[in-house]
C-alpha cells in the first residue's frame, strides 16, 4: 500500500511537472523579435533598373499610428496572407486570374514588364521596348525585335539567351494545355526566330495594338529555363509538366524554395539577380479564412493581406495597420444575359419565354433596375466605381464621357419592361453564382432590385452553388442558366475585354448568342476588329469610344461595379506599391521592405 | 468469447461495413452533381471538358463510376484533389498526421483534465468545488467551438502574442526531416529540442481549445458516474473495513466510474475529429479537417470520398477498441453477446 501511494504521488508530480514544462515551453517561445535583422535601409527598392524611373504615385492611405516600440513581426521575411492556393506554378498552364499567377509574377520575368504605375510596358528581360522610331518594329508593324539583356542567369545558374525566350513561347503554344492562356500567344504569333544569342524576333499574324502591353507582359509569356525544363520532363504536347507545375526556375528577384500545400509557399532572395535585389525573403501563407487574415494582420504575423472591401470595417482603426485603397481592379463584376439558355434545362422555377433577352429593352431594363449604390456602398464598403460596357476604368480606351449604368432608375426600368411587353406576362429567372462571396451578394442585390419594382409577376431566384458546381455550369455550352454572376478576367488591353465580353463572334458572344441579339452586330464586330489593328492611339480610342456608346444601348451584361483595389498592411512595410494590372493582389513583394 | 476471437470477427465484418459506407457516400456526393467542375476552368473548350469527362469516366452510370473509384482505391489511387492540386494519396498522409497530432493532443488534454475534474467534483458533491467544476464543464459544452477558438486567438495570439497560429515556424520545420510527419515525434527523433519546443508551442492553444469541449463532457460523465458509485454498497463495505476515503475513491469507486466514462472518451475522439475541422480552419492547422472543409465548399469529391473512407474505418476501429477496453474494465461484460 505504501509503495502504491508513493507511486501515485510520483506519477502526480511527474504529471504536474510535465504539464508545467509544456506550458512553459509554449509561453517562453513567444516571438523573439530581432529588429536588427530587418533592414533599416529606408531607400525604397523599385525593382529593376528600368522601372526605377517609372512614375510611381503616392497611394491613398488611411494610416493609424503605430504603437510606440512596435516590434516588427517575422524579421527578415516578408509574410503575405493570400486568398487562393495555386493550382499550378507553370506559366504555360496557369489560368489568368488564378492564384498561381501571383507566384509567377514574383519568380519569373518577361521581356517587357508592367511598371509600378500605369499600363505602358517597360523593359524587363528585353533591354528596349520596340517602337517604330527605334526600328525594332518593322514598317508593316508585323515584326518585333527584342534585344535580350545580357548577364542574366536563371535560378539554376544557367544563363539567359534568346534561345530560352524562343523555347518559352514555343513551349506554351506546343503544350496548349486546357485552361491555360496559350491562345494569348498562339492567336497572335505567326513565327519566331533567334537572330543571335541576345536578339529575339517575332512576327505577328496581323498588326496588333495589344501585343506590347497585353501579350508580352502576360504571365503566360514568362521566360523559363530551357535547360531546367528539358532536364525535367521536357515538352510533351497536351501533357502538363509535373516538375514545372510544382517548381519554379525563373530569373526574377525571388527564387522558389518550397510549396507546402494548403499552408504556404516559400521564396528566398536570389543573390545573383541582375536588377535591384529583393530586400527580404518571402513567405506567402495560403488559404486562411478572411477573418483570420485580418486577425493575423492585427497580430503582426502578416505584413500584407489579400482582402476585399467588405473586411475593411474590421481593420479600420487597428493599431499599426495601414489600409491601401487606391484605384480599381480591372475585373468588373458582371451579371450575364444568356440568350442561348436552353429552356428545357433551366431550373424548374424558371419561366422565361424563348428569346427573352433578345430584346435590348429587357436587358436595358435590368440594367436600370439594378441598385448600384446598394452594391457599392454595402458589399464593397464604398470601394468601387462603374465602368461603361465594356472597358474598365484604367484601361486604354476607357471613355470618361461614355454613358454608364450607375444609378438605379426603377421608373425607367418599368417603362422598358412595359414597352417590351414583359410587365404583364412576367418572368421567373434564376441567377447562378458561387456561394458566399461578392458574386452572391451581387445576385442578391439584383433580386432585391427587381423586387423593388413591386411586380408580383417578376421573380429572381439566386441559385448559390459550390464553386465546382458553378465552374461546371460556367464551362458548359450552352450554359444551363439564363443569368450568372462572376467577374471579368483581368487584361491589360481593351481588345481582350471587348473581344471576350462583347464581340458577337467572341468567346462569350458565341456561347450566349450575342449575334442574334445585337441590334447591329456587324458594326460592333467591325469596331472591335478595327481597334485591334489600329496602332494610332487617338484613332483607336475613338473606335472604342463609339463602341462604348453602342454597347450602352445594347448591353450584354449588368456591370455591378468595378471593385476598388483594397489591401491592408502593417505600417512597418516600406516601399509599398500596387498596380491593378499585376495579377491579384497586384503586389510585387521584392519592392517592399520592413523597417 | 475470447477477446482475440471477438477482434477477428469484427475485423472480418469491417470491410463490408466500409464498402457499405463508401457506396452510400459515393451515391450522395454524385447527387450533388458531377465532380468535373473542380477540374474545369472557363478557359477550357467543350472538347477539353469532354476529354476530361472521358478520362475520369464521368459519362458512365454511377455504379460504373463507383467501380472505377473502388478499383483505384484498391490500387492505392484515391483520385486527384482539385483543392490541393495533387493526387489525394500524396497529400493525405501528411495532413492525416497533422490532424492526428492535434486530435491526440486534444484528447490527452481532455482525458487528463476530464477525469481529474470529474473525480474532484464527484468526491465533493454539492459543495463549492463541485459547482465551480459544473460551471466550467457546462461552459465547455455550451460554447460553440468556432466562437471559443476565435476568442482564444484574439486574446492569446492577437493581443498577448503568447501563442502562434499554424503548425510550425517554417524555418524550424525545414531544419529537420519528417519521417512520421508528426512534428513533435520528428523533432524528438531528430534530437532538435528547438523544433520540439516549436511544435509544442504551436500545439498548446488549438489542443486546449479543442480539448476543452471534450473535457467538459468527460468531466460531467465522470462526476455523475462517481457520485453513483459512491452510493453503492461495496463502497460502504470498503469504508466499513476502515479503508481511508482516498483509497476508497481511487481503488474502488473511481475504477468503476471509469467504465461509462471510457465509452464517452471513445465517442469524444469522434467529437475531436469533427471539431478539428473548425479548429484547423481557425488555427490555420494544415490537416485533414481544413482540407476537407475547402473540398466540401469547392466540390472536390475525390477528397471528400477519401476523408469519409478514412473516418469510417477509424470510427470502426475506435469502437472496437472501446468495446475491448470496456470488457477489460468490467469483467461482467461478455464480448460478442
Amino acid at each position: 500500500m505504501i509503495r502504491s501511494r508513493q507511486r501515485n504521488r510520483w506519477s502526480s508530480l511527474v504529471g504536474i511537472l510535465l504539464a508545467l514544462a509544456l506550458v512553459a515551453a509554449g509561453c517562453t517561445s513567444s516571438d523573439s523579435t530581432d529588429t536588427t535583422a530587418a533592414s533599416t535601409d529606408e531607400t525604397t527598392a523599385t525593382g529593376t533598373d528600368t522601372t526605377a524611373g517609372s512614375d510611381a504615385t503616392e497611394p491613398a492611405e488611411t494610416t493609424e499610428p503605430a504603437a510606440s516600440g512596435d516590434e516588427i513581426g517575422n524579421p527578415g521575411v516578408f509574410v503575405h496572407a493570400a486568398d487562393d492556393e495555386p493550382t499550378t506554378l507553370d506559366p504555360a498552364q496557369v489560368e489568368p486570374g488564378e492564384g498561381g499567377e501571383t507566384m509567377i509574377l514574383q519568380v519569373y520575368e518577361r521581356l517587357l514588364e508592367i511598371p509600378v504605375s500605369g499600363p505602358d510596358p517597360v523593359p524587363g528581360l528585353a533591354t528596349e521596348v520596340p517602337t517604330l522610331e527605334n526600328g525594332l518594329i518593322s514598317a508593316d508593324s508585323l515584326t518585333y525585335t527584342f534585344p535580350i539583356r545580357e548577364g542574366v542567369t536563371f535560378h539554376d545558374g544557367s544563363p539567359l539567351t534568346a534561345d530560352d525566350v524562343l523555347f518559352s513561347w514555343e513551349r506554351v503554344m506546343d503544350l496548349e494545355l486546357p485552361g491555360s492562356a496559350a491562345e494569348v500567344l498562339s492567336d497572335v504569333v505567326d513565327s519566331m526566330r533567334v537572330v543571335d544569342d541576345f536578339t529575339f524576333e517575332v512576327t505577328l499574324q496581323e498588326p496588333n495594338a495589344a501585343f506590347l502591353n497585353a501579350v508580352v507582359p502576360a504571365m503566360v509569356s514568362s521566360i523559363v529555363s530551357r535547360e531546367a525544363v528539358e532536364a525535367n520532363g521536357g515538352v510533351v504536347p497536351g501533357e502538363p509538366n509535373e516538375f514545372m507545375q510544382t517548381n519554379m526556375i525563373g530569373t526574377g528577384p525571388y527564387q522558389f524554395v518550397a510549396w507546402n500545400r494548403n499552408e504556404n509557399l516559400q521564396f528566398e532572395v536570389y543573390d545573383d539577380y541582375w536588377g535591384t535585389p529583393a530586400n527580404l525573403d518571402l513567405r506567402v501563407e495560403i488559404g486562411a479564412n478572411p477573418d483570420i487574415r485580418v486577425l493575423g494582420l492585427r497580430a503582426g504575423e502578416y505584413d500584407t493581406i489579400e482582402t476585399d472591401p467588405s473586411f475593411i470595417g474590421d481593420i479600420e482603426g487597428a493599431e499599426g495597420v495601414t489600409i491601401f485603397s487606391e484605384g480599381l481592379t480591372v475585373e468588373p463584376i458582371h451579371i450575364a444575359f444568356n440568350m442561348n439558355a436552353p429552356l428545357d434545362q433551366l431550373p424548374e422555377t424558371d419561366r422565361i419565354p424563348e428569346g427573352f433577352f433578345d430584346d435590348p429593352r429587357v436587358r436595358q431594363a435590368f440594367n436600370y433596375a439594378f441598385d448600384y449604390e446598394a452594391f457599392v456602398q454595402g458589399a464593397l464598403g464604398g470601394f468601387g466605381d462603374f465602368n461603361p460596357h465594356y472597358i474598365p476604368i484604367g484601361i486604354f480606351g476607357y471613355d470618361p464621357a461614355a454613358p454608364v449604368y450607375n444609378q438605379q432608375d426603377l421608373a425607367k426600368a418599368e417603362e422598358l419592361f412595359r414597352d417590351a411587353g414583359v410587365w404583364d406576362t412576367g418572368f421567373s429567372v434564376s441567377v447562378v453564382t458561387e456561394e458566399a462571396n461578392l458574386f452572391e451578394v451581387a445576385a442578391l442585390v439584383l433580386k432585391d432590385s427587381i423586387d423593388q419594382l413591386n411586380n408580383p409577376n417578376f421573380e429572381v431566384t439566386v441559385a448559390s452553388v459550390a464553386e465546382a458546381v458553378f465552374d461546371e455550369a460556367h464551362a458548359s455550352d450552352p450554359v444551363p442558366y439564363a443569368m450568372w454572376v462572376k467577374n471579368a478576367d483581368p487584361f491589360a488591353d481593351p481588345h481582350a475585354y471587348v473581344d471576350a465580353y462583347t464581340n458577337p463572334d467572341g468567346e462569350w458572344g458565341e456561347i450566349h448568342g450575342f449575334r442574334d441579339a445585337y441590334v447591329d452586330p456587324d458594326r460592333i464586330a467591325d469596331l472591335i476588329d478595327s481597334a485591334k489593328v489600329e496602332l494610332d492611339p487617338t484613332a483607336r480610342a475613338a473606335l472604342y469610344s463609339e463602341l462604348q456608346q453602342l454597347l450602352y444601348a445594347d448591353p450584354m451584361w449588368i456591370i455591378a461595379a468595378q471593385e476598388g483595389v483594397v489591401s491592408a498592411r502593417r505600417d512597418w512595410v516600406e516601399g509599398f506599391v500596387s498596380n491593378p494590372l499585376w495579377p491579384r493582389p497586384s503586389l510585387k513583394f521584392a519592392l517592399m521592405d520592413k523597417g | 468469447m475470447q477477446i482475440r476471437d471477438y477482434i477477428l470477427r469484427r475485423m472480418m465484418v469491417l470491410p463490408l461495413l466500409v464498402v457499405g459506407v463508401s457506396i452510400i457516400v459515393f451515391g450522395l456526393t454524385r447527387i450533388g452533381g458531377s465532380p468535373i467542375g473542380i477540374y474545369l476552368s472557363h478557359e477550357m473548350s467543350q472538347d477539353e471538358v469532354a476529354q476530361l469527362e472521358e478520362k475520369f469516366h464521368l459519362n458512365d452510370p454511377v455504379p460504373v463510376q463507383y467501380f472505377y473509384w473502388a478499383s483505384g482505391v484498391l490500387q492505392g489511387d484515391l483520385g486527384w484533389s482539385g483543392v490541393a492540386a495533387a493526387p489525394v494519396t500524396e497529400v493525405f498522409l501528411p495532413k492525416l498526421a497533422a490532424t492526428m497530432e492535434l486530435a491526440i493532443s486534444a484528447a490527452i488534454v481532455a482525458v487528463i483534465l476530464g477525469i481529474a475534474l470529474g473525480t474532484f467534483a464527484g468526491a465533493r458533491r454539492n459543495r463549492l468545488p463541485d459547482h465551480l467544476t459544473r460551471i466550467f464543464s457546462i461552459s465547455g459544452a455550451a460554447m460553440p467551438l468556432f466562437w471559443f477558438a476565435i476568442l482564444a486567438l484574439i486574446i492569446f495570439w492577437v493581443n498577448l502574442g503568447w501563442f502562434p497560429i499554424g503548425r510550425s515556424d517554417p524555418d524550424m520545420w525545414a531544419r529537420i526531416s519528417h519521417p512520421t510527419n508528426l512534428y513533435t515525434v520528428d523533432a524528438l527523433l531528430a534530437g532538435d529540442f528547438g523544433a520540439f519546443r516549436d511544435a509544442i508551442w504551436h500545439l498548446v492553444l488549438p489542443a486546449l481549445v479543442l480539448g476543452y469541449g471534450a473535457t467538459a463532457i468527460i468531466a460531467r460523465m465522470m462526476r455523475s458516474s462517481l457520485v453513483e458509485e459512491l452510493q453503492e454498497d461495496y463502497v460502504d463495505a470498503a469504508r466499513a473495513k476502515g479503508l481511508p476515503e482516498r483509497l476508497v475513491l481511487r481503488r474502488h469507486a473511481r475504477r468503476n466510474a471509469l467504465i461509462p466514462t471510457v465509452t464517452v472518451i471513445g465517442l469524444s475522439f469522434g467529437f475531436l475529429l469533427q471539431g478539428s475541422v473548425v479548429a484547423e480552419i481557425i488555427f490555420q492547422w494544415p490537416g485533414l479537417g481544413r482540407w476537407m472543409a475547402d473540398s466540401v465548399l469547392r466540390g472536390d469529391q475525390a477528397t471528400i470520398m477519401a476523408y469519409v473512407l478514412f473516418t469510417s474505418v477509424l470510427f470502426l476501429f475506435v469502437n472496437l477498441v472501446v468495446d475491448v477496453i470496456y470488457a477489460y474494465l468490467d469483467r461482467r461484460v461478455v464480448l460478442g453477446e
